[in-house]
């Protein structure tokens, strides 16, 4: 994953991404507090699956 | 004195006058590296007021369970109003940035002004907000995190809207074009950094 921060276009990727992160775990929430602390986890999961570097 | 004088009373054996030429190590141009570390340095800061924030709230739960301890109540919707507004001038700024890129200069300047002044009634919702929010920054921990962490975020929005304004000046002037367009690629990049803290700020403080 490349730096969100390195142009505008980028930065603009990185906040819609933030809006549907945070737009799912408060739909979750509203459901139940424990569906909201799931969406959470799972999300912050795939979202440190996603970044975490593998070509070692 | 003599000693050092002395190579430029000869001459002509030092052509380079001032400090070396920059040496470019990272493959990110530096005026967006600054910027880069300048956004790393004020998430730290964010992260700080979240700790207060959140502390309190663990400490403090409230009655019952309840957040926020009552009588205080959380004006979300119209916060959920004024995020509408400020992501609206995100969408603004990624239209002015490209419209720059593409030679479109009209919406270059409208996509500038629309920014300008969706991030300025933003800011005026927020402080009317505050004038009939009930409760001020002494009252319980709640409240001054309440107002610290808005706050500090309001005083964000001020700062892009300074950074804004001197771009939009500049874009008036006809400093940018398609291929010199660094000051509102960065300026941009400040503006969708302080619409990230808000969404953050937003669903924390307000919503859950």
């Amino acid at each position: 994953m490349g730096n969100p921060l390195r142009s505008e276009e980028d930065a603009f990727k990185f906040l819609l991404w933030t809006i549907g992160y945070f737009a799912l775990i408060v739909a979750g929430s509203l459901i139940d507090f424990w569906v909201g602390l799931a969406v959470f986890v799972i999300l912050t999961g795939a979202v440190v699956w996603r970044i975490w570097p593998r070509s070692r | 004195m003599s000693a050092h004088a002395e190579p430029l009373e000869h001459g002509g054996e030092h052509e380079h006058h001032g400090p070396p030429p920059i040496h470019y190590s990272s493959r990110m141009p530096p005026a967006v590296l600054g910027m880069f570390l300048f956004i790393a340095s004020e998430i730290m800061l964010f992260g700080s007021f979240f700790t207060v924030y959140f502390f309190d709230r663990v400490a403090n739960g409230g009655v019952n369970g309840q957040w926020p301890p009552p009588p205080f109540e959380r004006p979300w919707f119209i916060a959920g109003v004024n995020t509408v507004i400020l992501v609206t001038s995100s969408f603004t700024m990624h239209w002015a940035e490209s419209s720059l890129k593409r030679g479109n200069r009209t919406g270059f300047k409208a996509g500038m002004v629309l920014t300008l002044f969706l991030g300025f009634t933003f800011l005026i919702t927020q402080v009317i907000e505050y004038h009939r929010i009930g409760f001020n920054t002494g009252d319980t921990a709640f409240a001054s995190t309440f107002f610290g962490l808005t706050g500090l975020h309001g005083v964000h929005v001020f700062i892009g809207l300074m950074i804004l304004l001197a771009m939009t000046v500049r874009g008036f002037k006809g400093h940018f074009s398609p291929e010199h367009h660094h000051g509102v690629e960065i300026g941009g990049i400040y503006w969708h950094f302080v619409d990230v803290m808000w969404i953050v700020v937003y669903v924390t403080v307000y919503l859950l």
